[in-house]
């Protein structure tokens, strides 16, 4: 067992407390240490609760020492993209229009985990409002790869990534509208499950777009998001749209070999215009899926670029309608960006925008017929390794929208189509920044996507890299 | 669907209760404007009977038994 916990996995952790091998106490402090020696590099938390991590922790110190033990995460330490409310406490959405505002609520994802034991550390940065792909924040400033500082994290979950990369804390929510767990866990080198649409309650989740917005976890492994998936998925009655029905056994999954599941390669679109460094190791990554059993043939996919125009679109409407308030109101408190692409969202006629809502479904029947002979599709989550901090500051420049559009053009199809996707690292460049691929499901089959994940994390060990502070 | 022009655009913004000027309108119609254009080939083409909620139909076809 490593001798600071804060390297251990999440599972690992949590079963060292439950175990009394490491005390809660002990752990959060070690969470602790390596924020103090990271966050001036990395500007990945937003707040910093240390006091109030230890006696949270000491708490559940005292209460394992009587035999109370609150649930599979007992004491175990954890900090969250900051938009996910939590009564009593400042949740910014990385705004400044939202800079003071204290929820009242608090969300069922985040409950659900405090449930299973957590215990609080503080708050992630992320996109002003989850509006960005980057990692900049105009207000806040950018995070920081832990691979290489001047480099980005991607984001929105820009915190989250760069937080667990450094392992400052073992697992943290993000949420994904157009790519926003897969960039960053791409970008960084962790794990990050975009989950289907409707499996886990948005309830007291900042909104972004209705149709599009998801909630999931960044982690260490796929092992560790199959863990949190289990305790956040299920039927919600703050959220309607959250699914009716038993949760899968998904820990079970990730224990199971990929041995005899069949996965599809896209023959275009994923495979064009890719850095060669990406391209090598979706190629790399193929061959292990072959050497550890699986299956792998070509599929041909309905026009991705079609899904992800309309998945743009939906994004951009139900944005500036969450934001119609503020824009009349408060237009100078938004970042240049994010204030342009707001705005981007009053340019579309009702009727336009019910239409790519109306095509959904046959786009996703479509998707469905194509996808009929594979388990899964794996694919690049961006064509290129994380870009430079001062090279992708486009900011609200004539040609901001290209260069976002052209960033995230593997990641918005998915979110039409309110599919699930896994993203893990599976290689790094030669200059030592990570680069990971995408697993994309059936919806409501992140059991088959944790399994492939976790079956590859046991046969390579690209998700076990540390960064190291220069 | 066809790209909207920013003198469009300047005329839905308004109307939508949130004004912008011509510059902004110019940036928004080439900003969104790729997007139009990506969907243009869908269209227009729907059939009739297709409804937004078809969407969940599909997505978890046991609610249909």
């Amino acid at each position: 067992m490593s001798a600071e916990p804060a390297l251990l996995s999440l599972r690992a952790v949590a079963d060292a407390i439950a175990q009394k091998r490491f005390s809660s106490r002990e752990v959060t402090q070690s969470c602790l240490e390596r924020i103090a020696k990271w966050q001036p590099h990395l500007n990945a938390f937003m707040a910093i609760e240390a006091e109030a991590a230890l006696a949270a922790a000491d708490a559940a110190d005292a209460a394992l020492a009587k035999g109370k033990i609150s649930g599979a995460l007992h004491g175990v330490p954890l900090a969250h993209k900051d938009m996910y409310y939590d009564a009593g406490r400042v949740v910014t959405c990385g705004s400044k229009i939202r800079r003071d505002f204290v929820a009242t609520t608090t969300s069922t994802a985040l409950q659900r985990l405090k449930d299973a034991g957590t215990i609080r550390l503080g708050s992630l940065q992320m996109a002003e409002f989850a509006y960005g792909p980057t990692g900049h924040n105009s207000h806040y400033g950018a995070v920081h790869n832990p691979f290489a500082l001047d480099h980005i994290t991607g984001g929105s979950s820009s915190g989250s990534g760069a937080a667990v990369a450094a392992r400052l804390t073992f697992a943290a929510l993000g949420s994904d509208t157009g790519g926003s767990i897969r960039f960053p866990a791409h970008f960084c080198g962790v794990t990050g499950l975009k989950t289907t649409y409707g499996l886990v309650s948005r309830a007291g989740a900042m909104p972004l777009s209705q149709s599009l917005d998801t909630v999931g976890p960044l982690a260490r492994s796929a092992e560790d998001c199959a863990l949190l998936l289990g305790l956040m998925a299920g039927p919600d009655p703050e959220d309607p749209t959250a699914r009716v029905g038993p949760v899968p056994d998904y820990a079970t999954s990730a224990r199971q070999s990929m041995k005899g599941l069949r996965i599809g390669v896209p023959h275009a679109f994923y495979v064009d215009d890719l850095d060669s460094e990406v391209a090598g190791v979706l190629d790399q990554t193929i061959q292990v899926f072959r050497r550890e059993g699986a299956d792998v043939v070509q599929v041909e996919l309905p026009d991705q670029r079609q899904l992800a125009a309309a998945c743009q679109l939906v994004l951009a409407v139900e944005a500036a309608a969450f934001h119609k308030r503020w824009l009349i109101e408060r237009p100078q408190d938004y970042g240049p960006q994010v204030l342009m692409r707001l705005q981007n969202g009053l340019a579309m006629p009702a009727v336009s925008y019910l239409e790519t809502m109306r095509w959904r479904g046959s786009a996703l029947a479509a998707h469905n017929a194509a996808v009929a002979g594979v388990d899964a599709v794996v694919a690049p989550v961006a064509p290129v390794a994380a870009p430079t901090i001062a090279e992708s500051d486009v900011g609200n420049s004539p040609d901001a929208e290209a260069v976002i559009q052209r960033l995230t053009r593997f990641t918005r199809a998915v979110n039409y189509l309110g599919l699930p996707a896994l993203a893990i690292p599976a290689g790094s460049t030669r200059g030592g920044l990570p680069i990971g691929v995408q697993l994309i499901g059936r919806s409501f089959e992140e059991s088959v996507l944790l399994r492939i994940g976790a079956a590859f994390q046991r046969a390579t060990d690209f998700h076990d890299r540390v960064p190291a502070i220069a | 669907m066809t790209r909207p022009t920013a003198k469009e655009i300047k005329a839905v913004a308004e109307v939508a209760g949130v004004p912008v000027s011509a510059e902004v309108a110019t940036r928004i119609a080439n900003s969104i404007g790729p997007a139009f254009e990506g969907f243009a080939a869908v269209a227009g083409t729907l059939p009739f009977d297709l409804e937004p909620a078809t969407f969940l139909l599909v997505q978890v076809p046991q609610a249909r038994k």
